[in-house]
């Protein structure tokens, strides 16, 4: 009798394609994202009509802390922000880039529970170095 | 005659492209950062602005916020109720001002809270207005700006705005 000899082959996954999807990954989210100018952890206030903000806005940041004291922090868009001593210095930096650019916008991004007054200085610093476009971030209000 | 061996075709290895893939994936997601980059809108007056910024008392309607209050052409008053009382008024004006005064020591959400309220009235491209006019002209005025008007007509309008009422 003539024994017919099995020729088994051994059971692969198809991993030839992993390579693509790699790659493919990588491009997709070197292209999706974006270089944050501030990481700062802050509570915004909540608003219904929100806009997007333009790209590579100037940004002031108050946080408050937990014993009240406010850190103020600036970026020109194009750096991460770095803390500053206060709206004096907020003021002359935001002169330098009005002296370039008058319609360069601002965003002031805040702690909703902040004193208004803190807000009130910014935003009259803002004005006497020359800013006219304005954003406040909020974020999304529930309905 | 000399049998020839069969030769095995070279490959590259692909095997560990699976744990490079989702290596890439959980590191994207845990750096990941969803940052806000929407809020409201405003425009600051510049200074060859200011000779035409001086707007007559009974031209304007003045909200007064300080603390929780809050107070619309000396009334008191919800912010729910803001759009409302506006709407007959801004139908036959459409460029009446609208000053929104912020106490100092109200907190920045109260502000936002109002600003947002009259910002309604524009609508956004995604949900348009329900309101049949719009709120053109909002002027938030800073204390500076305030104590230069004591200075230059020696009272304050937002105290003497509300005299007799």
């Amino acid at each position: 009798m003539k024994i017919v000899r099995q020729r088994k082959s051994e059971a692969i996954i198809p991993t030839a394609s992993m390579a693509d999807i790699a790659f493919l990954l990588i491009i997709f989210f070197m292209v999706t994202t974006v270089h944050d100018v501030d990481r700062t952890s802050v509570n915004l206030p909540a608003a219904f009509t929100r806009i997007e903000n333009d790209k590579g806005s100037a940004m002031v940041v108050l946080s408050k802390q937990s014993d009240g004291e406010i850190i103020y922090k600036f970026s020109d868009g194009k750096e991460t922000s770095t803390p500053v001593r206060g709206p004096g210095d907020i003021s002359l930096e935001a002169s330098r880039l009005t002296f370039n650019d008058k319609t360069k916008q601002f965003v002031i991004k805040a702690d909703y529970d902040i004193r208004y007054e803190k807000i009130d200085e910014i935003m009259d610093n803002l004005r006497k170095a020359g800013a006219t476009n304005l954003l406040l971030l909020t974020h999304a209000k529930e309905e | 005659m000399r049998l020839q061996r069969k030769g095995q075709e070279p490959e590259i290895p692909t095997a560990s492209m699976a744990d490079i893939a989702f290596l890439l994936i959980i590191f994207f997601m845990v750096t990941a950062v969803f940052s806000a980059t929407k809020g409201l809108e405003l425009k600051l007056p510049s200074d060859d602005e200011q000779e035409n910024r001086q707007v007559e008392e009974e031209e304007a309607v003045f909200i007064h916020v300080y603390g929780d209050y809050l107070l619309v052409d000396c009334k008191p008053m919800e912010v729910s109720d803001i759009l409302p009382y506006l709407e007959p008024k801004l139908v036959r004006d459409a460029q009446k001002h609208v000053i929104l005064y912020t106490d100092s020591e109200a907190p920045y959400a109260r502000m936002i809270e109002v600003y947002d309220e009259l910002a309604k009235s524009k609508g956004t491209d995604l949900d348009p207005s329900e309101w049949p006019f719009e709120v053109k002209n909002i002027s938030i005025p800073t204390q500076s700006e305030v104590q230069n008007f004591i200075e230059i007509f020696g009272v304050n309008p937002f105290e003497t705005h509300c005299d007799g009422q």
